[in-house]
């Protein structure tokens, strides 16, 4: 496909992708009248909760190209380095101490928040330096590999111990969900994706070249522990708010970066809007999948995301492999 | 004029391991130079230097009159540019975002590249002769063509200096001619100063207006390549039995080592070695590669040289650590000398504790035994209160024992029928 065109169409799929997501609910398919009350709460419900979706959508697969870049390693996602164990035992926390009630809507996004950023700390201390300074590169998968399982059994002892409805809430949580109980959550939200989105656009040359090693990219000119650490700091900014406002959903972060790849190159320049736009879109509109689908009875988004999109990435894969953009 | 390259008493370590100690050498701009040396020497080490990767421990680096690790990191990328050993890119870049990232320090940071980066890249890539590889994903490719989008990338960045780490070694052999040809011509061209690494030393002898010889982390010679590619020198660095030719134009040529004579599979000769604090460990090990059956001793357990034969599976007579040789050690080393047709002594050390090896090593001579000793001036290796150990050594010259300097030659002289 001719990258101008498919650049179009992902141009298109954007505001196609947040019509159907305004347009789709369990109360009908349609637009909502906004003379009524109820025309104009749902709009209020559908707006936050496409915004959301699409925020969270931009946030994952922004933080997966940043991660996949940095650890040099197809496979990265935002989870790798424990940012997911970290927020879903920050949540769960929140659960247990302060309860279910109304407070929960901001002080489980919060905690989440917290925790996943201390547990990318504690990664980060963990991982030792590298010969050129900076954090080596196996050091952090490694150490986040062993962050993250000690904070999932740390999680199933919360859980073990925790309410039937407590339960219900943490596992919700798990399986993802875009319903954000304030607007201005999605708004505190949205403002530190979007900041770590143009970070992460602003360091496009110097992710093309830590692509080649840490040591190559010195040798082009780039000040690596300086573009190390911000990559690194712009991924778990984004990673956690996202893990915060929506929970654990997976698979936006590992797959749309390659299908973005597949459409505007390895580039970080054209790749990362690709991604960002490509990610919240594939978001919304699995969100609206979930919404109406099973109507009235709504599926866990996180499970929409890999039933949708596992079938059509795989078919996109099959099409592009032997031509060389994953082996 | 201000030299290109100045290093100046450079010494680098890794953490307690000093790599390289007291290098100087000044490079005039403009000029292609090849650093050669066996593994192990400190070549990368010194091109890491160079471009401020890695710090010095001490001494003084200049690339044109300046430090490049006080250098800014966009200003040293446009001053001097490498080419390492492999490139290797995880994710599915083109060859020419390769290439394009060649000039990553020029690049604006947002937006587009501007005309002249895609000239200069494109230069580069039609000048590497991969210009029609531009849309192919780079990790398609093979060696020899991502060595040379490596070279272009270096190019694209219209460096004044090109350091390039082995640039020839997944090169075939008209390719590997063509690249040192064209960096040849840009550096009389254009004034670009080259400085590669390479492992073939009559590539270098053919190329190189100046050769740097690095021997474990020295230079142990630098001029054109006549002066450094003595046999000589090169037999002590590479320990190994080279010579040194000289083609119809006057170019040195490095010949390997001649194959051992005798047929394969023949029987070689039962070789007994005395040494001691590693002074043994290539001849054990050589020894034992070429076939011949080896025993060794006496020698202190735990020693260097004893772990070597230990870990061969050689036979050896041990002493207890740090003790001198007694009665049950020796005998044990009689009766495998009684096995042997040969013995080797090395340069070791000899004190009170070890003289009794000396003694064995006359025994053998008396008996009519071929015994080699190590040529090396046996005064500084002598720590016997009255001078024993020369004393012996005499003896055993006087009794018909003959010298050896390189394994190579002791191989060839083992070789040859009695």
């Amino acid at each position: 496909m001719n990258r101008r065109l498919a650049g179009v169409l992902l141009a298109l799929a954007v505001p196609l992708a947040l019509a159907l997501g305004l347009a789709a609910g369990p109360a009908g398919f349609g637009w909502p009248d906004p003379t009524t009350a109820l025309g104009r709460s749902l709009w209020l419900l559908r707006g936050t909760r496409v915004g959301a979706g699409f925020a969270v959508g931009a946030g994952l697969a922004c933080a997966g190209v940043l991660m996949q870049a940095l650890l040099r390693n197809p496979l990265a996602d935002p989870y790798v380095l424990g940012v997911s164990s970290g927020g879903a035992l920050g949540a769960a926390a929140v659960v247990l101490t302060v309860g279910t009630g109304a407070l929960h809507g901001l002080a489980m996004p919060l905690g989440a928040f917290a925790v996943a950023l201390l547990t990318l700390g504690l990664v980060l201390l963990l991982a030792g330096r590298a010969a050129g300074g900076g954090p080596s590169l196996y050091g952090l998968l490694l150490s986040g590999v062993i962050v993250a399982a000690l904070l999932s059994s740390l999680l199933l002892l919360l859980v073990s111990m925790a309410t039937h409805e407590g339960l219900r809430t943490i596992t919700w949580w798990m399986l993802g969900s875009l319903q954000v109980h304030e607007p201005a959550v999605l708004v505190a939200g949205a403002l530190p994706i979007g900041l770590a989105v143009l970070g992460a656009l602003a360091l496009a040359r110097e992710l093309d070249a830590l692509t080649l090693g840490r040591s190559m990219a010195h040798h082009l000119g780039v000040r690596t522990r300086l573009a190390v650490g911000l990559g690194l700091a712009f991924a778990t900014l984004a990673a956690a708010t996202a893990v915060a406002l929506a929970g654990l959903i997976g698979f936006v972060g590992l797959v749309v970066p390659h299908a973005a790849r597949a459409i505007a190159g390895a580039g970080h320049r054209r790749l990362l809007p690709a991604a960002v736009l490509g990610g919240g879109a594939f978001l919304v509109l699995c969100d609206a999948a979930a919404r109406t689908l099973f109507a009235p009875v709504e599926l866990p988004v996180g499970v929409v995301t890999a039933l949708i999109g596992g079938p059509f990435f795989l078919f996109i894969l099959r099409r592009r492999r032997g031509r060389g953009w994953i082996e | 004029m201000t030299p290109a390259v100045e290093v100046r008493g450079l010494r680098a370590a890794y953490g307690a391991a000093v790599v390289l100690e007291g290098v100087s050498f000044a490079l005039p701009p403009g000029g292609l130079a090849v650093l050669l040396g066996p593994n192990g020497a400190g070549k990368s080490t010194l091109l890491h230097c160079l471009t401020g990767l890695h710090r010095p421990a001490a001494g003084e680096v200049r690339l044109f009159g300046r430090d490049p690790a006080a250098l800014p990191a966009a200003e040293r990328a446009r001053l001097v540019a490498v080419v390492p050993q492999e490139l290797f890119a995880p994710l599915p870049f083109t060859v020419g975002e390769i290439v394009r990232m060649g000039r990553t320090a020029s690049l604006p940071r947002w937006g587009r590249a501007g005309a002249e980066d895609r000239r200069a890249a494109d230069q580069a890539m039609a000048y590497m002769d991969v210009l029609e590889l531009r849309d192919r994903p780079f990790d398609a490719l093979s060696g020899g063509e991502r060595q040379r989008v490596a070279l272009a990338m270096a190019l694209a960045r219209e460096p004044r200096l090109v350091l390039l780490d082995e640039p020839t070694s997944h090169l075939d052999i008209n390719h590997r001619f063509e690249i040192l040809q064209l960096l040849d011509r840009l550096h009389r061209e254009r004034g670009l100063t080259v400085l590669l690494t390479s492992h073939d030393l009559d590539l270098a002898a053919r190329f190189g207006e100046r050769l740097l010889l690095l021997d474990r982390g020295r230079l142990e010679a630098e001029g054109p390549p006549r002066d450094v590619l003595d046999p000589d020198r090169l037999r002590r660095v590479y320990r190994c039995d080279l010579r040194v030719e000289f083609d119809a134009a006057g170019i040195p040529v490095v010949r390997p080592p001649l194959p051992l004579p005798g047929a394969q599979g023949s029987t070689r000769l039962p070789v007994h070695v005395i040494a001691g604090g590693g002074s043994g460990g290539e001849a054990l090990r050589r020894l034992a590669v070429a076939g011949h059956p080896v025993t060794c001793g006496v020698l202190n357990e735990g020693d260097h040289d004893a772990r070597t034969a230990a870990a061969l599976g050689l036979p050896c007579a041990l002493e207890r650590p740090f003790s001198p040789i007694g009665a049950a050690a020796l005998g044990e080393a009689r009766r495998l000398l009684d096995g042997a047709a040969a013995v080797v002594l090395c340069d070791t050390a000899f004190g009170p504790g070890n003289l009794a090896n000396l003694d064995l090593a006359l025994e053998a001579r008396r008996r009519g035994l071929p015994v080699w000793v190590h040529a090396a001036d046996i005064a500084p290796r002598d720590f016997t209160p009255d001078g024993d150990a020369r004393g012996r050594q005499a003896e055993l010259m006087a009794a018909g024992a003959r010298p050896w300097s390189t394994v190579d030659a002791l191989l060839q002289e083992l070789a040859k029928p009695a």
